[in-house]
């Protein structure tokens, strides 16, 4: 029987982008908020990414991305999760992403995108009331 | 990409090699600018960025380097943030404690040796994706806190570096801005304008002061590699952000159009677009490149490049005699990155936050 856990968070850089100032906020305002979070640094590939999000068993990944390479790498970590039998982790996205990417990225299956101006507590309440923990977990109170 | 010895190693190599052979070479920017981006105070810019030149010269040294046989080719690379006269005082207060160091720790002679050369750029961290024609008029007050705290070259920022990498019609305004600025305004015909306020010779001071604070802590530590292992650096830059982030967030640091007098402006358009069909062209050439080459030299000349990393570092250890040749003989980034990764290892960022 699975002890209850608090809700895991992987913070993600995929690509070659390598600001990840609001990662390491987001973070940090995460282990604030009482999440367990475990930040990957730069440079992840999609597999390096879904690899350590199963090995860490977490229920969301949070994918930080400011170069627009989300176009490869956000359709390729959700097929590597599908692939790895791991479609219940969530994942989010946080950064730069044009208008019209937004909506796409929703349809294939990106929970929500924070976008420049997105306010740390409102990026914890949405993630509070939204994600579920994975399958077969149960989160402490 | 490399842990911090051997990314010190490429560098002394780097300024070895132009000191012997490229005289004329300014052989390093030592960058402050990225540390400003991930969220340091001005002060920690300062203090970090003077203190990896510092590393960098006693690695001179060791090489066996005389201090102004190579010094005068270093320069440096400051952020222009937001706060105009903090800015200008951390300029000023760069020049006199990297003159200090370079005479009193090192025993300096070539007054060329003391001299902070730099290169300054806006700070991109401090502009918006609300309201975004807001940023020129930022990156115009940044601009003239650079030409006022003495840089000797500049980059201003688009109006649309939040965004993407910049339109045209957004990097002629930047660059207007500077010509403007150069030509219009009559800045850069007195050297150091401020020089004698009460106001900003406070400030230059206040700021040497903090910065040395740091500097003999990290001498504490011992130095830059040894605070590194043990994030010290890092941690500072986190802190730093995070607080900045809150005082956003709370509105006691104000950005217009962000958290005081916003509207409902749309945002600007994404206009550059980067055809998919580059990638694939760029990669095509690549391998043509590959196929092209004399493959014997080629790799002859890349088993040279390994064997001086895997020797210790020295003269006749130097990569870049060999890395000119990898080059001419057709090696591509890639490829010496990779080999600089399998013989140095790969980096991992403990990623503190």
């Amino acid at each position: 029987m699975e002890k209850a856990r608090k809700l895991r968070i992987l913070v993600a850089k995929p690509g070659l982008d390598g600001h990840d100032r609001g990662a390491r906020i987001v973070a940090r305002a995460f282990r604030d908020a009482g999440f367990e979070v475990i930040y990957t640094g730069c440079h992840q590939t999609p597999e390096q990414i879904v690899s350590t999000a199963i090995q860490e068993d977490v229920d969301m990944i949070g994918l930080s991305i400011l170069s627009g390479a989300h176009t490869y790498s956000f359709p390729r970590i959700l097929e590597l999760l599908e692939e790895n039998n791991a479609k219940d982790i969530s994942v989010v996205g946080g950064g730069i992403f044009p208008l019209e990417d937004i909506s796409k990225l929703k349809e294939i299956g990106i929970k929500e995108l924070f976008e420049p101006g997105a306010r740390l507590k409102d990026i914890i309440d949405w993630v509070s009331s939204n994600i579920s923990p994975r399958r077969g977990v149960v989160l402490k109170k | 990409m490399l842990p911090p010895e051997p990314s010190l190693r490429l560098v002394t190599d780097t300024v070895e090699f132009g000191t012997r052979e490229v005289p004329r070479w300014n052989t390093i920017s030592i960058s402050g600018y990225h540390i400003r981006e991930a969220g340091s105070t001005a002060v920690q810019e300062l203090a970090f960025t003077i203190y990896d030149g510092i590393a960098y010269v006693e690695e001179g040294i060791k090489r066996g380097l005389k201090v102004d046989e190579f010094a005068g080719r270093l320069s440096f690379f400051w952020n222009s943030h937001i706060d105009f006269f903090e800015e200008i005082a951390k300029m000023r207060a760069s020049r006199r404690i990297w003159a200090r160091i370079m005479k009193e720790r090192f025993g300096a002679q070539d007054p060329r040796s003391m001299l902070m050369r730099f290169h300054t750029q806006t700070a991109g961290c401090s502009l918006t994706s609300a309201e975004p024609y807001n940023n020129v008029i930022r990156t115009t007050t940044e601009a003239l806190a650079a030409i006022l705290g003495g840089t000797n070259s500049l980059h201003t920022n688009s109006l649309d570096e939040v965004y993407m990498i910049p339109s045209e019609e957004a990097v002629l305004i930047a660059l207007r801005t500077q010509q403007v600025l150069a030509d219009e305004c009559g800045v850069t015909h007195v050297i150091d304008p401020l020089a004698g306020s009460y106001f900003v010779e406070a400030l230059t001071d206040k700021m040497e002061e903090e910065a040395n604070v740091y500097i003999r802590k990290l001498d504490e530590m011992g130095g830059m590699v040894a605070a590194i292992e043990r994030d010290y650096p890092q941690m500072e830059i986190a802190d730093a952000a995070f607080h900045f982030q809150r005082q956003v967030e709370d509105g006691e640091k104000i950005i217009i159009g962000v958290n005081k007098y916003t509207s409902d402006r749309p945002e600007l358009e994404f206009v550059l677009k980067i055809d998919e069909e580059i990638e694939r062209m760029q990669v095509n050439r690549t391998n043509r490149y590959k196929e092209k080459r004399d493959k014997v030299r080629f790799q002859k000349a890349m088993d040279e490049v390994r064997r001086r990393c895997e020797g210790p570092p020295c003269w006749e250890n130097n990569v870049m005699p060999a890395l000119i040749e990898a080059v001419r003989a057709g090696a591509t980034e890639q490829e010496c990155c990779d080999l600089y990764r399998d013989a140095f290892g790969v980096y991992t960022d403990p990623g503190t936050f």
